[in-house]
């Protein structure tokens, strides 16, 4: 289907609304569960914003902007899939698949804006020798504004003024390009966890990984809120172990210190 | 050190920084990181404190545009932390130092607790509520990080209110609480690579296995979903000991899922 002008208008808005909550991490009103749904509602299709949210939400769950990285864009993912499910018909996972470039294509865009704000930061060192601290703040919101605007443009264009080139690609497909693109975004969380992996996973809690692993593999469970119940159990268990050990080691420091000081005394 | 005529802050000045520190990450640099944020968020209760006395705004404005990266809530914290010490007129370098040294050890535990562990919890509720086609997925998505949003107020206050006290204690509490949060972090991970990443090969994968055998039913039964495990295991080595850019790696899933379905093995 085609997407107007007015809702081209409106797919922008929700970017710039988005894209003010992703600067601050706030509301997570970036996560594309949220930008899906909104989305959806502007093109009068909240079912199939639902449906695109769920996918690629579980996709991005592992692209975080942990350690100040810029992960592909969980806005853009969220935005283009219903975009591209919208105007080609195609269902949400190819979509996924499809949207990946624009992900790509906004991260390349996020690392340029944490380049370029540096200026600013050597922009409010002076405001700061000045003590000027009016200016501080003037120097520190405007920038929000200017990026959020940025992406309503950049959203913009790649909705409204990207359509006809998106479903003339797509409709050159052959159907195992379609599902070729469904395996790969069946795969791709993969990349995600592995990440997460990276901050969480070292040797001594790789068991209670397994143990995660194998409760999910053979038990029936609605959602992984019965996995992190048991998460916080082990972790009370092992902070009574050590708590308990630290205090072993301390008596035995504390009674071998008397024992030196005793011999010193006689 | 100059003047030491403070104003005392009010209860509300303390649910305002708060509310302030929501723009913890706006003009986000990877000179500074957040740095910048982070001043700005402190400044109006600063400036009430030392009455806009201009040599102190510029002495807290310079050390405060020093780098700094946490996580958001952390950060509140932190904030909360850096101006009650201000209040009791500690000096400079120690705050200093209580903020540089505080700001990685908070990021850790606020990361595992909020990006792998809230994050993948409600994700996982408000997805799967959404894949049975319910708009209530997005909705309670929004309202429960509101909620998560405005947890910054209780946060900014434990960190005012603990104030030096904090210093003591910290050491010993972070260590419980990051080793807690890790295993907590762990078992969560390892329940979500089952329920997000799929990898099946097609029924027409047989490889002259026999009647009825296909390569699917040889993995599932050596172990099910061992091939989502293996390939996120494989992910993540490829990223921690080989460096291998996580873009290259999607990339090459996106092929590897088009060369699959091309050849009808999956």
């Amino acid at each position: 289907m085609q997407i107007t002008l007015l809702q081209g208008l409106g797919l922008g808005l929700v970017g710039f609304i988005c894209k003010l909550d992703q600067q601050t991490e706030a509301f997570y009103w970036f996560r594309p569960i949220v930008v899906s749904f909104l989305a959806g509602l502007v093109l009068g299709d909240p079912a199939l914003g639902v449906a695109c949210g769920a996918v690629s939400e579980l996709a991005y769950l592992g692209m975080t902007f942990v350690g100040g990285t810029v992960p592909p864009d969980p806005l853009l993912a969220g935005m283009m899939t219903v975009v591209i499910a919208y105007t080609t018909g195609q269902n949400a996972e190819t979509a996924l698949g499809l949207s990946y470039p624009f992900a790509l294509l906004a991260q390349m865009l996020g690392i340029m804006i944490n380049t370029a704000m540096v200026f600013v930061a050597h922009k409010l060192d002076d405001c700061a020798e000045r003590a000027d601290a009016d200016a501080f703040m003037r120097w520190t919101f405007a920038p929000w504004f200017v990026v959020s605007a940025l992406w309503f443009v950049l959203v913009f264009l790649c909705s409204y003024a990207l359509q006809m080139p998106i479903q003339n690609f797509v409709a050159t497909f052959p159907e195992w390009v379609s599902h070729g693109f469904e395996v790969a975004g069946n795969i791709l969380p993969a990349v995600g966890l592995a990440m997460l992996m990276l901050t969480t996973l070292k040797l001594d809690t790789a068991p209670y990984l397994m143990i995660g692993f194998v409760m999910a593999t053979f038990l029936v469970l609605p959602n992984v809120l019965p996995v992190a119940i048991v998460g916080v159990a082990l972790a009370f268990i092992n902070y009574l172990h050590e708590k308990k050990m630290d205090g072993i080691a301390a008596t035995a420091a504390s009674s071998t210190y008397l024992e030196g000081g005793d011999e010193d005394g006689i | 050190m100059a003047s030491k005529e403070r104003t005392k802050l009010s209860a509300k000045d303390i649910r305002d920084l708060g509310l302030w520190s929501i723009f913890l990450q706006i003009s986000f640099s990877f000179e500074r990181m957040q740095a910048a944020g982070f001043t700005a968020g402190m400044l109006p209760a600063f400036r009430k404190m030392v009455n806009d006395d201009p040599d102190e705004l510029r002495r807290f404005m310079k050390y405060n545009m020093e780098f700094v990266n946490t996580e958001p809530h952390a950060g509140t914290f932190l904030q909360g932390l850096v101006l009650s010490m201000e209040e009791s007129g500690t000096d400079q370098p120690v705050i200093e130092g209580m903020r540089n040294g505080l700001f990685g050890p908070l990021a850790g535990i606020g990361d595992s607790i909020f990006w792998f562990t809230v994050l993948p919890i409600v994700a996982g509720i408000c997805c799967s509520l959404s894949q049975q086609g319910s708009i209530l997925g997005p909705i309670l998505f929004i309202l429960l990080y509101l909620g998560v949003g405005f947890l910054r107020i209780p946060f900014g206050q434990l960190g005012y209110t603990m104030g030096t006290r904090a210093m003591e204690g910290m050491q010993e509490v972070t260590k419980y609480l990051t080793r807690g949060a890790a295993i907590l972090g762990a078992t969560v991970l390892g329940a979500l690579i089952p329920s997000y990443v799929a990898i099946n090969f097609s029924d027409a994968c047989v490889f002259g296995l026999g009647e009825g055998t296909t390569v699917q039913s040889v993995f599932d039964a050596l172990l099910p979903n061992i091939l989502p495990l293996a390939v996120t295991f494989g992910i993540y080595w490829l990223i921690k000991e080989k460096h291998v850019n996580a873009v290259y790696i999607i990339l090459a899933i996106i092929c590897f899922g088009l060369a699959m379905s091309f050849i009808g093995w999956m």
